[in-house]
C-alpha cells in the first residue's frame, strides 16, 4: 500500500521525531472521551457510593443503615436468589447451547440460513422479546402457544370431556354425579345440571321432560337444570334443555352392569332391570377437566421461564461467535489429530475446545455481564402479581428509585451492591487486556 | 401500574367519538351563565402542567380557550406530561415551576405544600364552596388553608356488568350485597362465572376493599385508616375482608379461578366480559372501564354493557363513592392565575369538557344533561350527589405500601381468602412499616 | 489480528459426500430444523397477532388465524402510524440512534488511535482503565445522572440520551478500535510519519480507512443497543421517549393492547434487523477483532 494517500505537493519538512510529541495532541485526541467518561461514568459510580449513605430524601446522612435495611427486605433477598439462578443458569447454558450449534452447523449445507433465524432475536428489542413470550406464554392452551404445544400433547392421552364446567344441581345427585336415591326396577332417576352456558350445551338438545316409570326398566333424564332466574332446583321444568349424548352407567352395589346415552330430550332408559339396589351415574368421562396449563407466569416458574426467553435472544449470537471462532482454527492442527487416529469426539475434546477457550470465555463474561444487567425482559414478561418472585437486583434498584416509591437511597445501595457483583469481571477484563498491552 | 391510565383512556375513547362533535375548541359562546364573578379582565401569562395529552389535551385546550374568551388579554402556555409528579419536583428543586398545575392526586399536593411550594387560594373559597361539596373542599385543605380545586374526578364505586349474561342468568342489576351474591350464584348457575377480576394490577383488589371498607365501617373509620390511625388488625378491617372473601372465595365463580384471576391484568379482565361469548359476567371497577370495553371489544353501551353503582352492604352506603379527581394547584400567584382558578371553579368551565366526553366533574352545579350519553350521566351524576365521597384509599396512602405493599398482599388474599386474620396481620405489618418511613 | 484472516466457516466439500455421510447426518439436519422453527415460532407469534383485530388477539391464541384466514387485517399498523406516541417516538429513535452511533465512534477512534500510536506516559493506565470501565452497569449512573439531568435541563431531551449512550459506548468501542488499530503494520505508519504527516493527517488519511471494517463492525452493534434501548430512555426521558420506552409506556397505560404493542414492537424491529441482515458479515468480523486476538 505505501503512502499513497494524496499529498498535494507539499515539499516534506524535516523528518522529526515520531515518538516524543507534545503534550497537547494526546490530551486533543483523548480529551473527548475523557470528559465524557469522567461525567457519565467515573462521577456517576463515586456519586451512587455515597448517595447510597444519605437517606432516601437525600436529607439526612445515615451512615449504612439503607444497606441494613436492603438486606432485611425479603423482596431483596428474592432478588438476590434470582441473580445467582440466572447467573448460574443463563451464561452457562448460552455457551454450551452456542457451542453444540455452532459444531453442527458447521456441517450443514443451509448454514447461513440458519444462522441468520437464530441471530435474529438478538436484533429485537429485549422490550419486545417479553411481550413476545408473554403472548406465549398464556397459561390458557387455547390463548398460548407454549401450552398449545403442550397441550396437543396431553390430549394425545386424555380428552377432554362435553361439559368439563358442568356441577349438580340440587343435593339429589352427589359430586361424582351418582343419584343418589337407590333405585329399583320401575325408577326414574331426575340428574339435574347447572354451570353449562348456553353455548356450550350439545346441538340437538330440545326441552327435557320428567321421566316416567316403567316396569322393567329404570329410565331417567340428564338436563340443564337452569332458566333464567335459576328455577326450582332438582324440577324438570318449562323451558329446561335436555342434554343429549352423555354416558349413563347402572350401578349394582358399586359395580357398573350397564350403561346408556341420553337422547335429544336428555332420557335415558335401562331396560330388563329386575329387583332394587342400583344406582345411576353420569360418566365421568362427560365432565374430564381439560387440561389447564403449565403457570408459566406464574410466581414458582417466572424466572425459568424469563431464562427461556433470555436463551431464545442471546443463543444466535452465541452460535456465530463460536462458529467464527471454530472456522479459524486451523485446518491442518485437526487433520494431524484426526490422522494420528482420535475420534471425532476426542478431536473435539483435545483439539477443537482448547484452541476455542478465548472464544468461549468471552462469550461466557459477555453473557454474565449481560444476565446482570437483565432489566426490560422483567419489566415485559412478569404479570403485576409476581414482579416480587420475578425480581433482581438491576430490576429492584430501579423500581425503589424511579417508580413511585423515590427510595433514592436503597436504590443508590443496590447500585452500589451491584458494582460490588462486578469487580471480579473488571479484574478478569483489565488482567487478560494487560497481557496484550 | 398507573392507575392514572385507565383514566388517560377513558378519554381516548369516549373522547374519540366526540371530538368531531365537540370540535368547536375555541367556541367563543360559553354555556351557562358565566356571569357568577364579574371579574375584571386580567392580563398576563399563565403557564399550566397536567397529565392530559391527545383527546383529553384538547378537551382542556378547550376549558382554557373558554377563559381566553373572556381575558383576552391572557395567554396561556399548556405542556403536557405523563408524570406531573415528577416532572413538578423537578421543576421546584430547579426553581422554575409552573404557575398552575393539575395533580393527579391530593397526596402530591400535600407533599408540595410541605415542601413549602403551593400558594394558597383561599381567594376562591366562595366561589369553590357554592360549587362543590365539603367533602371536596375538605380535600383541597391543609393545615386550615385551601391549596386545590378538583377539576376532574373519577368515580370507582361502579360495577359493569355484561347485559346478555344478566338476561341469560334471569338477573338484575343488584341493589345490596346479598343480592348481589345470590344474583352471583344465579349467574354461575346459568353457565357463565360472575366474577372478572384483574388481580395481576393489586390496585383492582384494592378498589374492591375500599368499596366494601367505606360501606361497612363509614366514613370516618374510613378516615382513620387511610391515615393508620387505627391498624389494619382492627375488627372493621376484618368484616369488610370477609365480605370481600364472600366473592374472592368464590373460586369457581371467578374466570380462571383464582389464581387465573392472578394472572389477569386489569385490561384483559374486561375484555373477558365483553367478550363474545362472555368469560364472565361482571367486574367491579371505576368508570374508566367504558374506555377499556371500547378499545378491546365490539360491545355497545347500554345494549351490551352497562353499569351499577356499587351495591350497599347490609344495607349501608347505598350511594357512597370511592374515586378519584385531578387538583388544580397554584405555585405562582397572579392576578392571571386567581382569575383561572376562579374560573375553572364554575360549572361553565366545567361543562365545555363534560360534553367533550370522558370527564365527570365533581361540580355540584353542572347540569347532568350536559354529559354525552346516559352511561356517563349515571357514574358523573353519582360522583357529583354522593353524600359520602372518599378518595381511593391506596392512593392516600404512602406509595411503599399504596402502590406496592397492600397490592402484593391482598394478592396473597386472594389466593387463599379464608384466612383473613393472617392478611389483616400481613397488611398491618407492611403498613406500619411503610407509614413509619413516612409518605 | 487482521480481520481478513476471519472467514465465514467453510462449507465442506458437500458435493464430495457420500450417501452414507449423508444419511449419518440426517439426525442433525432434523434436530437443527427443530430448533430453527422452535426460533421462529416467537417472532412468527408477533408478527400474526400484530395483524389481528384486539377483540380477536385477545379472545384466542393466533395461530388460530390459521383456520380464518379472513380476520387478518393491516389496520393495526395504518394505526400505529397515526398514532402520534408511536411515530414521534420512532423520530426520537432514529435522532438518537444516528447522534448516538456516530459521535462515540468519532470520539473512540481518536482516544483509540492516541491510545495504540502515540506514546505518551500513563498510556496503558490509561487503557487498562477503559477496559475495567467497560463492565461498569448503567444501572450504576441512574440516580445521578438523573439528578443531574435535571439541574442541567437535560432530562426529557434526545441530546441527553444521545450523551448517556456515547459515554457508556465508549470503553467498548474504544477497546475494540484500539486493539485493530493497533494491527496496522508499523512499517505503513513510519512511512507516514517521516513523510511529515501531522498526528491528525495520519489519523484521517491512514488509520480511519484502514480501520473502517472494525468501524462498520461498532456502528452495527451500537445501532443496534441504542435502537433497543429501553432503561435509559424509559428512565431519562418521558415525552420524548424512543420507541421501547414508548411501548412500555403503551404497555402500562392499556395493559394488553396488543393491537398497538404488537405491530409496534413489529415494526421496531424491522429496522435493526435489516441492518443486521446486511451487514452481519462485518458484524462477526469486527467482534472477533476486538475480542479475541
Amino acid at each position: 500500500m505505501g503512502v499513497e494517500f494524496p499529498d498535494p505537493g507539499r515539499t516534506p519538512p524535516a523528518p522529526r521525531p515520531s515518538r516524543v510529541r507534545a503534550a497537547w495532541i494526546p490530551l486533543s485526541f483523548l480529551g473527548p472521551a475523557f470528559a465524557l467518561l469522567t461525567v457519565w461514568m467515573i462521577y456517576p459510580a463515586i456519586r451512587t457510593i455515597l448517595r447510597s449513605l444519605w437517606s432516601n430524601q437525600g436529607n439526612k446522612f445515615v451512615w449504612f443503615q439503607n444497606y441494613s435495611t436492603m438486606f432485611g427486605d425479603s423482596v431483596i433477598h428474592t432478588a438476590i436468589k434470582n441473580n445467582i439462578i440466572w447467573i448460574a443458569v443463563g451464561p452457562l447454558s448460552v455457551t454450551l447451547f452456542g457451542l453444540v450449534l455452532a459444531v453442527l452447523t458447521e456441517r450443514i449445507a443451509w448454514a447461513s440460513f440458519f444462522k441468520i433465524v437464530l441471530f435474529m432475536p438478538l436484533a429485537v428489542s429485549l422490550f419486545a422479546v417479553g411481550v413476545i413470550w408473554r403472548i406465549m406464554y398464556q397459561q390458557n392452551p387455547d390463548q398460548g402457544a407454549v401450552n398449545a404445544g403442550l397441550n396437543s400433547i396431553h390430549n394425545v392421552f386424555n380428552t377432554p370431556g362435553v361439559l368439563p364446567r358442568a356441577a349438580p344441581s340440587s343435593p339429589a345427585v352427589t359430586d361424582k354425579f351418582v343419584f343418589t336415591k337407590q333405585l329399583s326396577a320401575g325408577g326414574t332417576a331426575t340428574l339435574g345440571l347447572t354451570a353449562i352456558s348456553p353455548q356450550d350445551v350439545p346441538a340437538g338438545a330440545t326441552q327435557a321432560a320428567q321421566p316416567k316409570s316403567k316396569p322393567g326398566s329404570i329410565t331417567g333424564v340428564v338436563w340443564r337444570d337452569f332458566k333464567p332466574g335459576g328455577g326450582k332446583p332438582g324440577v324438570v321444568e318449562q323451558g329446561e334443555l335436555g342434554i343429549p349424548g352423555v354416558t349413563v352407567a347402572l350401578l349394582q352395589n358399586g359395580k357398573s352392569t350397564n350403561t346408556a346415552k341420553t337422547d335429544n330430550h336428555g332420557a335415558f332408559t335401562f331396560d330388563g332391570v329386575s329387583g332394587s339396589g342400583y344406582q345411576v351415574k353420569i360418566a365421568p368421562a362427560t365432565f374430564a377437566q381439560p387440561w389447564q396449563g403449565v403457570q408459566w407466569l406464574g410466581p414458582s416458574l417466572i424466572t425459568p421461564a424469563m431464562i427461556i426467553a433470555f436463551l431464545w435472544t442471546a443463543v444466535g449470537f452465541a452460535m456465530v461467535v463460536i462458529g467464527a471462532g471454530l472456522s479459524a482454527i486451523p485446518r491442518d492442527v485437526l487433520e494431524a489429530a484426526r490422522t494420528d487416529g482420535a475420534s471425532e469426539f476426542q478431536v473435539f475434546k483435545r483439539v477443537t475446545v482448547p484452541l476455542l477457550m478465548p472464544v468461549l470465555t468471552v462469550v461466557f463474561v459477555t453473557q454474565m455481564i449481560g444476565v446482570l444487567k437483565i432489566f426490560d425482559i422483567i419489566y415485559a414478561t412478569a404479570p403485576g402479581s409476581v414482579i416480587n418472585n420475578a425480581t433482581t437486583l438491576t430490576f429492584e434498584m430501579w423500581r425503589r428509585s424511579f417508580l413511585g416509591e423515590n427510595a433514592f437511597g436503597i436504590g443508590a445501595a443496590i447500585a452500589s451492591f451491584l458494582m460490588l457483583l462486578f469487580v471480579p469481571f473488571l479484574i478478569y477484563q483489565v488482567r487478560s487486556q494487560r497481557k496484550n498491552l | 401500574m398507573s392507575k392514572r391510565g385507565w383514566f388517560v383512556l377513558t378519554a381516548i375513547a369516549l373522547g374519540l367519538s366526540l371530538v368531531a362533535a365537540g370540535c368547536g375548541g375555541s367556541s367563543k359562546k360559553s354555556s351557562g351563565g358565566g356571569g357568577t364573578t364579574a371579574a375584571a379582565q386580567v392580563k398576563g401569562t399563565i403557564s399550566m402542567v397536567a397529565v392530559w395529552t391527545g383527546p383529553e389535551g384538547a378537551a382542556i385546550q378547550a376549558v382554557l380557550n373558554g377563559f381566553k374568551a373572556k381575558n383576552p388579554g391572557v395567554t396561556i402556555k399548556y405542556k403536557a406530561a405523563k408524570d406531573p409528579g415528577q416532572v413538578l419536583t423537578t421543576a421546584v428543586q430547579g426553581g422554575n415551576p409552573p404557575d398552575i398545575a393539575a395533580l393527579p392526586s391530593p397526596g402530591l399536593m400535600k407533599g408540595f405544600v410541605a415542601q413549602g411550594a403551593l400558594k394558597p387560594i383561599d381567594f376562591a373559597k366562595s366561589d369553590i364552596s357554592s360549587n362543590f361539596s365539603a367533602d371536596w373542599l375538605k380535600f383541597g385543605t391543609v393545615n386550615g388553608k385551601l391549596y386545590g380545586l378538583f377539576f376532574k374526578g373519577a368515580n370507582k364505586s361502579t360495577v359493569w356488568y355484561n347485559v346478555h349474561a344478566f338476561k341469560n342468568a334471569g338477573v338484575t342489576a343488584p341493589k345490596d350485597w346479598k343480592d348481589l351474591l345470590a344474583s352471583a350464584k344465579t349467574i354461575s348457575a346459568s353457565g357463565t362465572p360472575a366474577y372478572s377480576i384483574g388481580g395481576a394490577d393489586g390496585w383492582t383488589l384494592t378498589d374492591l376493599f375500599e368499596n366494601i371498607y367505606l360501606r361497612t365501617a363509614g366514613a370516618a373509620k374510613y378516615d382513620q385508616l387511610a391515615d393508620h390511625k387505627i391498624p389494619w388488625t382492627d375488627p372493621s378491617v376484618k368484616t369488610a375482608m370477609k365480605d370481600m372473601s364472600q366473592v374472592l372465595g368464590d373460586s369457581k365463580n371467578i374466570n380462571g379461578g383464582a389464581s387465573g384471576a392472578l394472572q389477569t391484568n386489569f385490561p384483559d379482565s374486561v375484555t373477558a366480559v365483553f367478550t363474545n361469548p362472555p368469560k364472565a359476567a361482571m367486574i367491579f371497577e371505576g368508570d374508566f372501564v367504558p374506555g377499556v370495553v371500547a378499545g378491546q371489544s365490539k360491545a355497545k353501551p347500554v345494549t351490551d354493557y352497562n353499569v351499577f353503582p356499587f351495591p350497599s352492604v347490609n344495607g349501608q352506603g347505598a350511594g357512597d363513592v370511592v374515586g378519584g379527581g385531578d387538583v388544580i394547584v397554584m405555585f405562582k400567584d397572579t392576578p392571571a392565575s386567581e382569575a383561572l382558578i376562579k374560573y375553572l371553579a364554575t360549572p361553565e368551565a366545567a361543562s365545555i369538557w363534560a360534553k367533550r366526553g370522558g370527564f365527570s366533574s365533581p361540580n355540584k352545579n353542572l347540569n347532568l344533561s350536559v354529559y354525552p350519553d346516559d352511561i356517563t350521566r349515571t357514574t358523573a351524576g353519582a360522583l357529583a350527589k354522593a353524600a359520602v365521597f372518599r378518595f381511593d384509599m391506596s392512593d392516600l396512602a404512602p406509595a411503599k405500601f399504596g402502590g406496592d405493599a397492600e397490592f402484593t398482599d391482598l394478592q396473597n388474599f386472594l389466593k387463599s381468602p379464608s384466612d383473613v386474620n393472617g392478611a389483616a396481620a400481613k397488611l398491618e405489618k407492611d403498613a406500619a412499616a411503610a407509614y413509619k418511613a413516612g409518605g | 489480528m487482521a480481520v481478513a484472516e476471519v472467514r465465514q466457516p467453510a462449507l465442506r466439500d458437500e458435493a464430495h459426500e457420500t450417501l452414507a455421510v449423508r444419511i449419518a447426518k440426517l439426525p442433525v439436519h432434523l434436530f437443527l430444523l427443530l430448533i430453527g422453527i422452535m426460533w421462529l415460532i416467537p417472532a412468527a407469534g408477533l408478527f400474526v397477532t400484530s395483524l389481528l383485530p384486539a377483540a380477536t388477539a385477545n379472545a384466542r391464541g393466533w395461530w388460530h388465524v390459521f383456520s380464518k384466514p379472513s380476520e387478518v387485517t393491516f389496520a393495526n399498523y395504518r394505526m400505529i402510524f397515526h398514532n402520534s406516541a408511536i411515530t414521534h417516538a420512532l423520530v426520537v429513535t432514529a435522532e438518537v440512534t444516528i447522534g448516538a452511533t456516530i459521535l462515540p465512534i468519532l470520539i473512540a477512534s481518536l482516544a483509540a488511535y492516541a491510545l495504540a500510536w502515540i506514546e505518551f506516559p500513563g498510556r496503558d493506565w490509561a487503557f487498562v482503565t477503559v477496559v475495567g470501565l467497560m463492565v461498569v452497569p448503567i444501572q450504576m449512573a441512574l440516580i445521578p445522572i438523573f439528578s443531574l439531568y435535571n439541574t442541567l435541563n437535560l432530562y426529557d431531551t434526545v441530546l441527553g440520551l444521545i450523551l448517556f449512550h456515547t459515554a457508556f459506548a465508549l470503553p467498548f468501542a474504544i477497546f475494540l478500535l484500539r486493539n485493530f488499530f493497533a494491527g496496522i503494520p508499523r512499517d505503513l505508519m513510519e512511512a507516514a510519519r517521516i513523510d511529515g504527516a501531522s498526528e491528525w493527517r495520519l489519523f484521517f488519511k491512514v488509520v480511519l480507512p484502514l480501520g473502517l471494517p472494525a468501524i462498520a463492525a461498532l456502528a452495527i452493534f451500537q445501532v443496534l443497543f441504542v435502537w433497543n434501548d429501553f432503561l435509559v430512555g424509559f428512565t431519562l426521558s418521558q415525552d420524548n421517549q424512543p420507541i421501547a420506552a414508548a411501548l412500555a409506556g403503551q404497555l402500562r397505560q392499556f395493559g394488553s393492547n396488543l393491537d398497538v404493542i404488537a405491530p409496534a414492537s413489529f415494526f421496531s424491529a424491522v429496522i435493526p434487523l435489516t441492518v443486521f441482515a446486511l451487514f452481519q458479515r462485518y458484524f462477526v468480523q469486527g467482534l472477533l477483532a476486538g475480542s479475541v486476538k
